[in-house]
Protein backbone atom coordinates (compact mmCIF):
# COMPACT_ATOMS: atom_id res chain seq x y z
CA UNK A 1 0.00 0.00 0.00
CA UNK A 2 1.37 3.37 -1.29
CA UNK A 3 1.51 6.48 1.55
CA UNK A 4 -1.14 8.43 -0.50
CA UNK A 5 -3.56 5.22 -1.05
CA UNK A 6 -2.92 5.00 3.16
CA UNK A 7 -3.95 8.69 3.55
CA UNK A 8 -6.95 8.11 2.07
CA UNK A 9 -7.97 4.98 3.87
CA UNK A 10 -7.66 6.65 6.69
CA UNK A 11 -9.07 9.85 5.71
CA UNK A 12 -12.23 8.25 4.62
CA UNK A 13 -12.96 6.22 7.53
CA UNK A 14 -12.86 9.56 9.81
CA UNK A 15 -15.39 11.05 7.15
CA UNK A 16 -18.09 8.05 6.95
CA UNK A 17 -17.57 7.93 11.26
CA UNK A 18 -18.52 11.47 11.00
CA UNK A 19 -21.36 11.82 8.57
CA UNK A 20 -23.05 8.82 9.93
CA UNK A 21 -22.78 10.14 13.41
CA UNK A 22 -24.07 13.72 12.42
CA UNK A 23 -26.31 12.16 10.57
CA UNK A 24 -28.22 10.33 13.42
CA UNK A 25 -27.29 12.52 16.67
CA UNK A 26 -29.21 15.55 14.11
CA UNK A 27 -32.15 13.54 13.30
CA UNK A 28 -32.31 12.38 16.85
CA UNK A 29 -32.12 16.14 18.00
CA UNK A 30 -34.34 17.61 15.25
CA UNK A 31 -36.76 14.61 16.43
CA UNK A 32 -36.84 15.07 20.14
CA UNK A 33 -37.53 18.99 19.38
CA UNK A 34 -41.01 17.78 17.71
CA UNK A 35 -42.26 15.28 19.81
CA UNK A 36 -39.66 15.26 23.57
CA UNK A 37 -36.74 13.41 24.43
CA UNK A 38 -38.83 10.89 26.10
CA UNK A 39 -40.94 10.59 22.96
CA UNK A 40 -41.18 7.76 20.52
CA UNK A 41 -41.97 7.75 16.97
CA UNK A 42 -44.26 4.25 16.62
CA UNK A 43 -45.71 4.70 20.09
CA UNK A 44 -48.64 7.26 20.60
CA UNK A 45 -48.11 6.66 24.22
CA UNK A 46 -44.59 8.23 25.24
CA UNK A 47 -42.15 5.26 26.46
CA UNK A 48 -41.25 4.43 29.82
CA UNK A 49 -39.34 7.35 30.93
CA UNK A 50 -35.99 6.71 31.98
CA UNK A 51 -32.30 9.10 32.24
CA UNK A 52 -31.05 10.96 29.42
CA UNK A 53 -27.76 9.53 30.31
CA UNK A 54 -29.08 6.13 30.63
CA UNK A 55 -28.02 4.55 27.44
CA UNK A 56 -28.40 0.61 28.11
CA UNK A 57 -31.38 -1.36 26.04
CA UNK A 58 -30.31 0.93 23.23
CA UNK A 59 -31.71 -1.87 20.47
CA UNK A 60 -35.59 -2.01 21.26
CA UNK A 61 -35.68 1.45 22.35
CA UNK A 62 -33.95 1.92 18.21
CA UNK A 63 -36.47 -0.51 17.23
CA UNK A 64 -39.31 2.33 18.79
CA UNK A 65 -37.83 5.03 17.04
CA UNK A 66 -37.17 6.63 20.09
CA UNK A 67 -35.64 10.12 19.55
CA UNK A 68 -33.23 9.49 22.52
CA UNK A 69 -32.07 6.39 20.93
CA UNK A 70 -31.34 8.02 17.60
CA UNK A 71 -28.92 10.46 19.24
CA UNK A 72 -27.52 7.70 21.17
CA UNK A 73 -26.68 5.53 18.61
CA UNK A 74 -25.22 8.27 16.84
CA UNK A 75 -23.19 9.23 19.88
CA UNK A 76 -21.58 5.26 19.70
CA UNK A 77 -20.76 5.55 16.38
CA UNK A 78 -19.12 8.82 17.00
CA UNK A 79 -17.16 7.14 19.77
CA UNK A 80 -16.25 4.32 18.18
CA UNK A 81 -14.58 6.28 14.69
CA UNK A 82 -11.10 6.80 16.60
CA UNK A 83 -11.33 3.09 17.44
CA UNK A 84 -11.80 2.44 13.77
CA UNK A 85 -9.19 4.63 12.72
CA UNK A 86 -6.40 3.08 15.19
CA UNK A 87 -7.98 -0.34 14.09
CA UNK A 88 -7.60 0.81 10.15
CA UNK A 89 -4.38 2.06 10.80
CA UNK A 90 -3.00 -1.01 12.01
CA UNK A 91 -3.69 -2.88 8.54
CA UNK A 92 -2.35 -0.30 6.57
CA UNK A 93 1.17 0.00 8.58
CA UNK A 94 1.11 -3.37 8.13
CA UNK A 95 0.92 -3.84 4.12
CA UNK A 96 2.76 -0.75 3.97
CA UNK A 97 5.77 -3.03 5.19
CA UNK A 98 6.20 -1.11 8.34
CA UNK A 99 6.45 -3.95 11.16
CA UNK A 100 7.32 -1.07 14.07
CA UNK A 101 4.93 1.70 13.17
CA UNK A 102 2.31 -1.41 13.08
CA UNK A 103 3.31 -2.65 16.66
CA UNK A 104 3.09 0.66 17.81
CA UNK A 105 -0.11 1.00 16.57
CA UNK A 106 -1.25 -2.48 17.67
CA UNK A 107 -0.49 -1.49 20.95
CA UNK A 108 -2.28 1.65 21.04
CA UNK A 109 -5.58 0.05 20.08
CA UNK A 110 -5.00 -2.49 22.79
CA UNK A 111 -5.00 0.00 25.21
CA UNK A 112 -8.01 1.81 23.42
CA UNK A 113 -9.98 -1.15 23.69
CA UNK A 114 -8.71 -2.21 27.55
CA UNK A 115 -10.17 1.43 28.99
CA UNK A 116 -13.12 1.17 26.76
CA UNK A 117 -14.63 -2.16 27.49
CA UNK A 118 -12.69 -3.17 30.82
CA UNK A 119 -12.08 0.23 32.86
CA UNK A 120 -15.69 0.81 33.64
CA UNK B 1 -33.13 23.20 27.56
CA UNK B 2 -35.02 25.55 25.92
CA UNK B 3 -34.97 26.54 22.18
CA UNK B 4 -33.08 29.52 23.29
CA UNK B 5 -30.85 27.27 24.90
CA UNK B 6 -29.82 24.70 22.46
CA UNK B 7 -29.49 27.44 19.90
CA UNK B 8 -26.93 29.39 21.95
CA UNK B 9 -24.83 26.52 22.43
CA UNK B 10 -24.83 25.57 19.24
CA UNK B 11 -23.28 28.56 18.22
CA UNK B 12 -20.87 28.79 20.71
CA UNK B 13 -19.96 24.99 19.60
CA UNK B 14 -19.22 25.95 16.12
CA UNK B 15 -16.96 28.75 17.09
CA UNK B 16 -15.37 26.24 19.50
CA UNK B 17 -14.84 24.26 16.92
CA UNK B 18 -13.90 26.44 13.91
CA UNK B 19 -10.86 27.66 16.67
CA UNK B 20 -10.44 24.13 17.95
CA UNK B 21 -9.20 23.22 14.26
CA UNK B 22 -7.33 25.76 13.63
CA UNK B 23 -5.51 25.38 17.48
CA UNK B 24 -5.12 21.81 17.62
CA UNK B 25 -7.40 21.92 20.82
CA UNK B 26 -10.60 20.17 20.75
CA UNK B 27 -12.48 22.54 21.25
CA UNK B 28 -13.94 21.36 24.69
CA UNK B 29 -11.36 23.66 26.46
CA UNK B 30 -13.94 26.35 25.53
CA UNK B 31 -17.07 24.49 25.04
CA UNK B 32 -16.75 23.55 29.35
CA UNK B 33 -16.72 27.31 30.57
CA UNK B 34 -19.31 27.93 28.06
CA UNK B 35 -21.38 25.26 29.36
CA UNK B 36 -20.83 25.68 33.33
CA UNK B 37 -20.60 29.53 33.37
CA UNK B 38 -22.84 30.36 30.22
CA UNK B 39 -25.86 28.05 30.76
CA UNK B 40 -25.32 27.20 34.32
CA UNK B 41 -24.59 22.98 33.30
CA UNK B 42 -22.98 21.06 36.26
CA UNK B 43 -19.73 20.64 35.78
CA UNK B 44 -19.76 16.69 35.27
CA UNK B 45 -21.98 17.01 32.36
CA UNK B 46 -19.93 19.46 30.68
CA UNK B 47 -17.19 17.26 30.80
CA UNK B 48 -19.15 14.62 29.37
CA UNK B 49 -20.58 16.94 26.63
CA UNK B 50 -17.20 18.12 25.83
CA UNK B 51 -15.28 14.84 26.03
CA UNK B 52 -17.62 13.56 23.02
CA UNK B 53 -17.30 16.99 20.89
CA UNK B 54 -13.26 16.59 20.97
CA UNK B 55 -13.93 13.64 19.14
CA UNK B 56 -16.22 15.23 16.50
CA UNK B 57 -13.56 17.74 16.04
CA UNK B 58 -10.40 15.89 16.09
CA UNK B 59 -12.09 13.48 13.58
CA UNK B 60 -13.86 15.99 11.24
CA UNK B 61 -10.99 18.05 10.72
CA UNK B 62 -8.21 15.02 10.88
CA UNK B 63 -10.31 13.62 7.87
CA UNK B 64 -8.87 16.32 5.82
CA UNK B 65 -5.57 17.02 7.28
CA UNK B 66 -4.71 13.44 6.54
CA UNK B 67 -5.69 13.90 2.95
CA UNK B 68 -3.98 17.26 2.44
CA UNK B 69 -0.92 16.19 4.15
CA UNK B 70 -1.23 18.12 7.02
CA UNK B 71 -1.00 15.50 10.19
CA UNK B 72 2.14 13.39 10.52
CA UNK B 73 0.40 10.19 10.69
CA UNK B 74 3.74 8.39 12.74
CA UNK B 75 4.43 11.05 14.84
CA UNK B 76 0.91 11.00 15.81
CA UNK B 77 0.49 6.82 16.68
CA UNK B 78 3.77 6.76 18.46
CA UNK B 79 2.80 9.97 20.53
CA UNK B 80 -0.76 8.44 21.21
CA UNK B 81 0.92 5.52 22.83
CA UNK B 82 1.75 8.13 25.84
CA UNK B 83 -1.40 9.91 25.79
CA UNK B 84 -3.99 7.26 25.95
CA UNK B 85 -2.17 5.12 28.79
CA UNK B 86 -2.22 8.80 30.36
CA UNK B 87 -5.90 9.36 30.14
CA UNK B 88 -6.83 6.39 31.32
CA UNK B 89 -5.12 6.99 34.56
CA UNK B 90 -6.67 10.69 34.45
CA UNK B 91 -10.10 9.27 33.90
CA UNK B 92 -9.78 7.34 36.77
CA UNK B 93 -8.72 10.12 39.05
CA UNK B 94 -11.25 12.22 38.47
CA UNK B 95 -13.77 10.84 40.43
CA UNK B 96 -11.61 11.33 43.63
CA UNK B 97 -10.54 15.01 42.28
CA UNK B 98 -12.74 18.23 43.83
CA UNK B 99 -14.25 20.50 40.61
CA UNK B 100 -13.06 23.77 42.06
CA UNK B 101 -9.80 21.94 41.64
CA UNK B 102 -10.51 21.27 38.07
CA UNK B 103 -11.50 24.49 37.48
CA UNK B 104 -8.05 25.94 38.55
CA UNK B 105 -6.10 23.09 36.40
CA UNK B 106 -7.91 24.25 32.91
CA UNK B 107 -7.20 27.40 33.50
CA UNK B 108 -4.05 27.14 34.17
CA UNK B 109 -3.51 25.11 31.10
CA UNK B 110 -4.73 28.02 29.15
CA UNK B 111 -2.07 30.64 30.58
CA UNK B 112 0.71 28.36 30.23
CA UNK B 113 -0.40 27.66 26.59
CA UNK B 114 -0.88 31.48 25.75
CA UNK B 115 2.39 32.43 27.34
CA UNK B 116 4.13 30.27 24.97
CA UNK B 117 1.99 31.25 21.47
CA UNK B 118 3.06 34.60 22.29
CA UNK B 119 6.83 33.18 22.47
CA UNK B 120 6.48 31.99 18.84
CA UNK B 121 4.96 34.61 17.17
CA UNK B 122 7.42 35.78 15.12
CA UNK B 123 8.85 32.18 13.68
CA UNK B 124 6.53 31.02 10.47
CA UNK B 125 8.81 27.46 10.72
CA UNK B 126 11.10 26.75 12.97
CA UNK B 127 14.55 26.36 12.20
CA UNK B 128 16.07 22.89 10.13
CA UNK B 129 19.20 21.02 11.77
CA UNK B 130 20.00 17.77 10.74
CA UNK B 131 17.81 14.88 12.09
CA UNK B 132 18.82 13.24 15.41
CA UNK B 133 19.61 9.19 15.09
CA UNK B 134 16.39 8.51 17.07
CA UNK B 135 14.51 10.44 14.78
CA UNK B 136 16.04 8.87 12.27
CA UNK B 137 15.16 5.36 13.67
CA UNK B 138 12.26 5.86 14.90
CA UNK B 139 11.34 7.76 10.98
CA UNK B 140 9.67 10.87 12.71
CA UNK B 141 10.93 13.03 9.71
CA UNK B 142 9.04 14.35 6.98
CA UNK B 143 7.78 17.38 4.97
CA UNK B 144 4.29 19.06 4.62
CA UNK B 145 2.91 21.16 2.12
CA UNK B 146 2.19 24.76 3.23
CA UNK B 147 0.38 26.83 1.17
CA UNK B 148 0.44 29.93 2.22
CA UNK B 149 4.39 29.74 2.22
CA UNK B 150 3.68 27.81 -1.39
CA UNK B 151 6.73 25.50 -0.45
CA UNK B 152 7.48 22.83 0.81
CA UNK B 153 8.60 22.17 4.39
CA UNK B 154 10.82 19.77 5.66
CA UNK B 155 11.43 18.98 9.97
CA UNK B 156 12.03 16.28 11.69
CA UNK B 157 11.38 15.85 15.64
CA UNK B 158 14.06 16.91 18.19
CA UNK B 159 13.94 16.23 22.12
CA UNK B 160 11.79 13.31 21.62
CA UNK B 161 11.94 11.26 25.16
CA UNK B 162 10.75 15.18 26.39
CA UNK B 163 8.13 15.01 24.02
CA UNK B 164 6.79 11.65 24.45
CA UNK B 165 6.57 12.56 28.55
CA UNK B 166 4.93 15.48 28.09
CA UNK B 167 2.41 13.98 25.79
CA UNK B 168 1.75 11.38 29.10
CA UNK B 169 0.91 14.36 31.05
CA UNK B 170 -1.57 15.57 28.15
CA UNK B 171 -3.24 12.46 28.66
CA UNK B 172 -3.75 12.65 32.36
CA UNK B 173 -5.39 15.93 32.46
CA UNK B 174 -7.32 14.86 29.41
CA UNK B 175 -9.12 12.33 31.10
CA UNK B 176 -8.84 14.00 34.14
CA UNK B 177 -10.91 17.40 32.84
CA UNK B 178 -12.40 15.94 30.01
CA UNK B 179 -10.76 18.18 27.23
CA UNK B 180 -8.78 16.85 24.69
CA UNK B 181 -5.88 19.00 26.69
CA UNK B 182 -4.63 19.66 22.73
CA UNK B 183 -2.94 23.02 23.94
CA UNK B 184 -0.22 20.32 25.65
CA UNK B 185 0.15 18.66 22.93
CA UNK B 186 0.49 21.29 20.93
CA UNK B 187 3.32 22.77 23.51
CA UNK B 188 4.76 19.29 23.29
CA UNK B 189 5.00 19.16 19.56
CA UNK B 190 5.77 22.83 18.75
CA UNK B 191 8.41 23.86 21.65
CA UNK B 192 9.80 20.63 22.73
CA UNK B 193 9.53 18.77 19.53
CA UNK B 194 10.03 21.51 17.34
CA UNK B 195 7.65 20.43 15.22
CA UNK B 196 6.29 23.10 12.53
CA UNK B 197 3.11 24.57 14.57
CA UNK B 198 0.71 24.03 11.82
CA UNK B 199 2.04 20.18 11.68
CA UNK B 200 1.69 20.25 15.81
CA UNK B 201 -2.02 21.47 15.42
CA UNK B 202 -3.01 18.95 12.93
CA UNK B 203 -1.17 16.15 14.46
CA UNK B 204 -2.76 17.19 17.71
CA UNK B 205 -6.10 17.31 16.15
CA UNK B 206 -5.43 13.53 14.44
CA UNK B 207 -4.36 12.67 18.28
CA UNK B 208 -6.85 13.98 20.74
CA UNK B 209 -10.07 12.30 19.25
CA UNK B 210 -8.16 8.92 20.44
CA UNK B 211 -7.06 10.20 24.05
CA UNK B 212 -10.99 10.99 24.49
CA UNK B 213 -12.24 7.68 23.47
CA UNK B 214 -10.04 6.15 25.59
CA UNK B 215 -11.51 7.74 28.39
CA UNK B 216 -15.00 8.19 26.76
CA UNK B 217 -16.45 4.81 27.87
CA UNK B 218 -15.60 5.55 31.65
CA UNK B 219 -17.56 8.66 31.14
CA UNK B 220 -20.20 6.91 29.28
CA UNK B 221 -20.79 4.47 32.20
CA UNK B 222 -20.80 7.25 34.96
CA UNK B 223 -23.75 8.83 33.33
CA UNK B 224 -21.85 11.96 32.52
CA UNK B 225 -22.78 12.09 28.58
CA UNK B 226 -26.46 13.68 28.66
CA UNK B 227 -27.56 13.87 25.00
CA UNK B 228 -29.91 16.64 25.85
CA UNK B 229 -26.62 18.62 25.92
CA UNK B 230 -24.27 16.94 23.61
CA UNK B 231 -26.52 16.94 20.28
CA UNK B 232 -25.93 20.73 20.03
CA UNK B 233 -22.66 20.91 21.34
CA UNK B 234 -21.41 17.85 18.96
CA UNK B 235 -23.15 19.22 16.15
CA UNK B 236 -22.09 22.91 16.55
CA UNK B 237 -18.41 21.73 16.69
CA UNK B 238 -18.53 19.46 13.81
CA UNK B 239 -19.69 22.68 11.76
CA UNK B 240 -16.86 24.31 13.43
CA UNK B 241 -14.41 22.15 12.92
CA UNK B 242 -15.00 21.25 9.13
CA UNK B 243 -14.65 25.29 8.14
CA UNK B 244 -11.43 25.42 9.43
CA UNK B 245 -9.82 22.50 8.46
CA UNK B 246 -10.15 24.36 5.11
CA UNK B 247 -8.60 27.45 6.38
CA UNK B 248 -5.09 26.23 8.57
CA UNK B 249 -3.12 25.26 5.28
CA UNK B 250 -3.92 28.86 3.85
CA UNK B 251 -3.08 30.91 6.30
CA UNK B 252 0.04 31.75 8.74
CA UNK B 253 1.33 30.69 11.99
CA UNK B 254 1.28 34.14 12.99
CA UNK B 255 -2.69 34.58 12.48
CA UNK B 256 -3.63 31.85 13.92
CA UNK B 257 -1.57 32.16 17.53
CA UNK B 258 -3.16 36.26 17.41
CA UNK B 259 -6.71 35.18 16.84
CA UNK B 260 -6.31 32.79 20.28
CA UNK B 261 -4.43 34.50 22.60
CA UNK B 262 -7.04 37.10 23.52
CA UNK B 263 -9.54 33.95 23.89
CA UNK B 264 -6.98 31.55 26.27
CA UNK B 265 -6.14 34.56 28.38
CA UNK B 266 -9.49 35.56 28.89
CA UNK B 267 -11.36 32.10 29.43
CA UNK B 268 -7.93 30.90 31.18
CA UNK B 269 -8.50 33.60 33.99
CA UNK B 270 -12.43 33.05 34.43
CA UNK B 271 -12.22 29.58 34.61
CA UNK B 272 -9.30 30.20 37.56
CA UNK B 273 -11.58 32.58 39.24
CA UNK B 274 -14.64 29.85 39.37
CA UNK B 275 -12.47 27.40 40.82
CA UNK B 276 -11.26 29.77 43.41
CA UNK B 277 -15.38 30.95 44.34
CA UNK B 278 -15.30 33.95 42.43
CA UNK B 279 -18.82 34.50 40.77
CA UNK B 280 -18.46 35.76 37.17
Amino acid sequence: MTQERFRLVISTVLIVGVAASATLIGAGFLLALAIGWQGSVLSASPATAIATTDFSNLPSRLAALEPLAITQLGLVVLLATPVARVAASVVGFALEGDRLYAAVTLAVLVVLLTSIFILR
Amino acid sequence: MTPEADLGIFAISVAAGLIGALAGVGGGILVIPALTIGFGVDIHLAVGASIVSVIATSSGAASAYVRDRMTDMRVGMFLELATTTGAVCGAMLAAVVAPAFLYVLLGVILLVSAGAQVARLGEETPPTDPPSSLAVRLRLQSSYPDRKLGREVSYSARRIPLGFGLMWIAGVVSGLLGIGSGVLKVLAMDVAMRLPIKVSSATSNFMIGVTAAASAGIYLARGDVDPQIVAPVALGVLAGALIGARLLPRISSRSVRLVFLPVLVAVGLETIGRGLGFGL
